[in-house]
């Protein structure tokens, strides 16, 4: 590899990198914990109330029958709870291994074997790019491309692709599977203080309205998603349309056809648009950028201004995560290293085939860039490529080009040596040593 | 790395806990299971018989619905101790690669950038495709790079990709010991080999030869008139071709009981792989590696670095100091295969020099910046800084590296 990394800068580049490989399937993990949790204490109380039961008739005089019957209950529920317990189980273990197997692909990077380093380098390239591409909406070629590195273990493909589900469903004005997600992560949702689950049923009692279901409208539990009063009114304020849900609700359940303006714009179909982009910013990745928004720059849509503000989202994926470091990473950090004047020199003539900024589309890409700082010379010859210093001293020729001594030597024929750049021909002796501090 | 040992000490632990609690677990609701099972069979029994309920019939099933309610309780009460350590993995996941302050993660990353980087974002996103495109097709992986330009709707001409899909089908060849396709391309670009002081065309030729040699005695003519190939590098390998021919003597042998049973080491075929790809991506005007995959791993290197400073910066509060536009305020230390231009850092001023404030060579042979040289004239003379040598002006020649 043409860089080289010290043991040093790699964990420290781990430490920037590689929080959300680690940290997602741990969330799953503390999801599936609880879920377990709760399952295996509703069969728990399921057991105990049915043989609450049995010890109550046992304690009068009951028939065998009934005894029997009552018994056969509590033996349904047993095998319940075994069966969902070891189904727990199970899924809790997955998790836990694949945060294991993480940890191991983590560990290689600092195994001895050259080989395996630049292995497990290449493997974090594809591992970004695979993040990036999912954040950009390509989920094919990031499938593709995850199964042909084999890092399908690594990467969270699976999360994207439930997000994408969510947001398919959004953009065809359903609200059913953004709202069984939101139960999903309602207690992570809950800790961010967001406010999408109500978006969503206002959506939903607008949509209802539109189809004029009035009563079934009225029946969308509004207040029951929203986590306190309190939010309920910032909520309000931030809403520029509707001054209150109840005015909406009775305005439009009454049939009042003087709706007035507010509601008006509060049933055209670009509200769906905040929607669809807070579930994005809720859920993770560059969703919103994808929308052309970032959470960075800022709202643009009342929703969002409640969205922008948790930058931890539920399953602690950075906002504009991995996929945006894949663009930081090459786009701004990795380019002005090697950035030069000389990869913008207008005739072309001082490009190197090596330079990455020399090549084409970086190039564009790195222009707004800042400058490589270099406090040192570093002279490279322009024959060889090799280094110049005291083993390969600069000489110049009487045309002003330097090159290196030994690359003057390779070309030499017959004591003469012909410029590369400008084709002069010079005697070898008239070329000068450079002393270069 | 330490903390990643930590995290996966924890989590060792939790899988551990899982193990037991669901064996355990499972144990003890077949005991149970097993146990009613039993009871329920006496009962039915004492149910076809007609007699009532007795005594100890009786107390035998409160018995066992005490058992039930203790057991499944305390499986719920386990299952919720494992709890701690779930969460223990979690902190320490936390404590080994978290940032501070991870939720401004986001802003701190984009701190370390400018904002400029962030306006034509639609544009910068079409280039960058591109670039993954070209990484792609560097890379080989040819049908995925398809699948992106398809996704992407981008339009990625023949001809650029003609070089690649020709040149991954000789690699693949290579990789299945199939040296055909690939003699016929260092043949056809032959002269441009030359040029390039690329010894291909002769090592293809060698190994098909030692690959005949591994034939045995049986090959022995086909490899002698294949030798014939080598009388154009006659001149460049003379040594390699000795090498070859004396091998010959130890056909009959076996060529892995003689002294040159080093020339059929299998690295050989790893070795013109990569000497093939260096070859032909030199002719094509390509790097070796990517574009990307350099620019990845140097920013994978800068970043932490950025991060660190700006955090300095801010600490003690100069943040004039960074001025996002010119200049990165730190050196990044890549590596000498990264110096892919020269760079002159006027020794006086400690700036780079530039075409507007270029390097000049006193005559002494000392290099200078044009600026430095401008501050150090001294009423039409100049000094030298290096050595006491005084020249004029104008004789400072302009360098160019």
């Amino acid at each position: 590899m043409a860089v080289q990394e010290s043991a040093a800068q790699l964990s420290m580049t781990l430490k920037v990198q590689e929080y959300p490989t680690l940290k997602v399937p741990y969330e799953t993990l503390n999801k599936r914990f609880r879920a377990a949790q709760k399952n295996i204490d509703r069969e728990t109380s399921h057991v105990t109330m049915v043989v609450a039961e049995l010890e109550k008739t046992l304690s009068g005089c009951p028939a065998v029958d009934s005894v029997v019957s009552l018994l056969d209950g509590v033996v349904e529920k047993l095998s319940v709870l075994k069966r969902k317990a070891v189904e727990s189980i199970q899924a809790e273990d997955e998790s836990a291994k694949l945060c294991k197997r993480r940890i191991e692909h983590l560990k290689e990077h600092s195994s001895d074997q050259p080989a395996a380093a630049s292995v497990w380098k290449r493997k974090r390239m594809d591992r970004m790019m695979v993040e990036h591409l999912l954040r950009c909406g390509y989920y094919n070629t990031a499938v593709k491309l995850a199964r042909q590195s084999g890092i399908e273990d690594l990467v969270n493909i699976e999360m994207f692709l439930t997000a994408k589900e969510v947001e398919e469903s959004l953009e065809r004005r359903e609200t059913a599977t953004c709202l069984a997600w939101c139960h999903d992560n309602k207690s992570r949702l809950r800790k961010m203080k967001s406010c999408l689950e109500f978006s969503l049923r206002i959506q939903e009692f607008i949509e209802l309205i539109r189809q004029n279901k009035r009563l079934d409208a009225v029946r969308v539990p509004a207040r029951r998603s929203f986590p306190s009063t309190s939010e309920l009114t910032v909520h309000m304020a931030l809403e520029r349309r509707a001054p209150s849900t109840g005015l909406e609700a009775s305005s439009l359940a009454s049939g009042s056809t003087g709706a007035g303006k507010t509601c008006k714009k509060a049933l055209q179909p670009s509200r769906r648009e905040p929607a669809g982009r807070g579930a994005p910013g809720h859920g993770h990745a560059g969703l919103p950028a994808r929308h052309a928004h970032l959470p960075v720059q800022g709202p643009s849509g009342p929703c969002t201004v409640a969205d922008a503000d948790p930058a931890v989202p539920v399953r602690q994926l950075p906002t504009t995560p991995a996929g945006k470091q894949f663009c930081v990473h090459p786009h701004p950090a990795g380019w002005p290293l090697s950035h030069q004047d000389t990869c913008y020199k207008e005739d072309g003539s001082s490009k190197s085939p090596d330079c990455p900024v020399c090549s084409r589309s970086l190039n564009k890409l790195a222009q707004p860039l800042p400058m490589a700082h270099c406090a040192n010379s570093r002279l490279v010859c322009k024959i060889s490529g090799d280094v110049m210093n005291e083993n390969n001293p600069p000489m110049m020729l009487p045309n002003g080009y330097v090159y290196g001594y030994n690359s003057l030597l390779s070309i030499r024929q017959d004591d003469k040596v012909v410029c590369p750049r400008t084709k002069e021909v010079f005697h070898f002796s008239q070329a000068e040593k450079v002393y270069i501090m | 790395m330490e903390q990643c040992a930590c995290v996966e000490r924890e989590l060792d632990k939790v899988l551990q806990k899982f193990l037991t609690y669901g064996q355990h677990c499972e144990r003890s609701l077949e005991e149970l299971l097993h146990y009613v099972g039993q009871l329920r069979a006496e009962l039915a029994s004492a149910a076809l018989q007609g007699t009532p309920l007795s005594a100890t019939l009786s107390l035998v099933m409160s018995q066992c619905c005490r058992k039930i309610k203790d057991t499944v309780q305390k499986l719920a009460s386990d299952h919720k101790d494992i709890h701690s350590s779930v969460s223990r993995v979690g902190k320490a996941i936390d404590r080994a690669l978290s940032l501070l302050l991870r939720q401004n993660f986001d802003s701190e990353i984009c701190g370390v950038v400018s904002d400029a980087v962030w306006d034509a974002r639609e544009q910068q996103q079409q280039i960058l495709q591109m670039a993954i495109v070209e990484h792609l097709y560097q890379q080989g992986m040819l049908s995925v790079a398809e699948e992106l330009c398809q996704e992407s709707t981008l339009n990625v001409d023949l001809d650029f990709k003609q070089p690649f899909l020709e040149l991954n089908r000789i690699l693949e060849a290579l990789h299945e010991q199939d040296l055909g396709p690939a003699l016929e391309w260092a043949v056809s670009h032959r002269q441009r080999l030359l040029e390039l002081n690329s010894s291909l065309e002769f090592k293809l030729h060698r190994l098909h030869f030692i690959r005949l040699l591994a034939g045995g005695p049986a090959k022995q003519l086909e490899a002698l008139s294949y030798a014939r190939h080598f009388q154009p590098f006659a001149r460049l390998h003379q040594r390699e071709i000795q090498v070859m021919m004396g091998s010959l003597v130890y056909l009959r042998l076996g060529l892995e009981k003689s002294p040159y049973c080093h020339l059929l080491d299998s690295s050989h075929w790893a070795e013109i792989c990569e000497t093939f790809t260096r070859d032909a991506c030199s002719l094509l005007g390509l790097s070796v590696e990517s574009p990307l995959s350099v620019s990845f791993a140097s920013g994978c290197v800068a970043l932490p670095v950025l991060m660190n400073i700006k955090a300095v910066i801010e600490q003690r509060q100069c943040t004039g100091v960074w001025n996002h536009k010119d200049e990165l305020p730190i050196e990044i230390e890549l590596g000498m295969k990264c110096w892919y231009h020269s760079v002159f850092a006027c020794p006086i001023l400690r700036q780079q020099t530039s075409d507007s404030n270029p390097p000049i060579k006193l005559i002494c042979g000392h290099v200078i910046s044009r600026d430095a040289l401008n501050k150090l004239i001294n009423g039409g003379k100049l000094k030298c800084p290096y050595c006491p040598m005084e020249q004029n002006p104008a004789d400072g020649k302009r360098i160019i590296f």
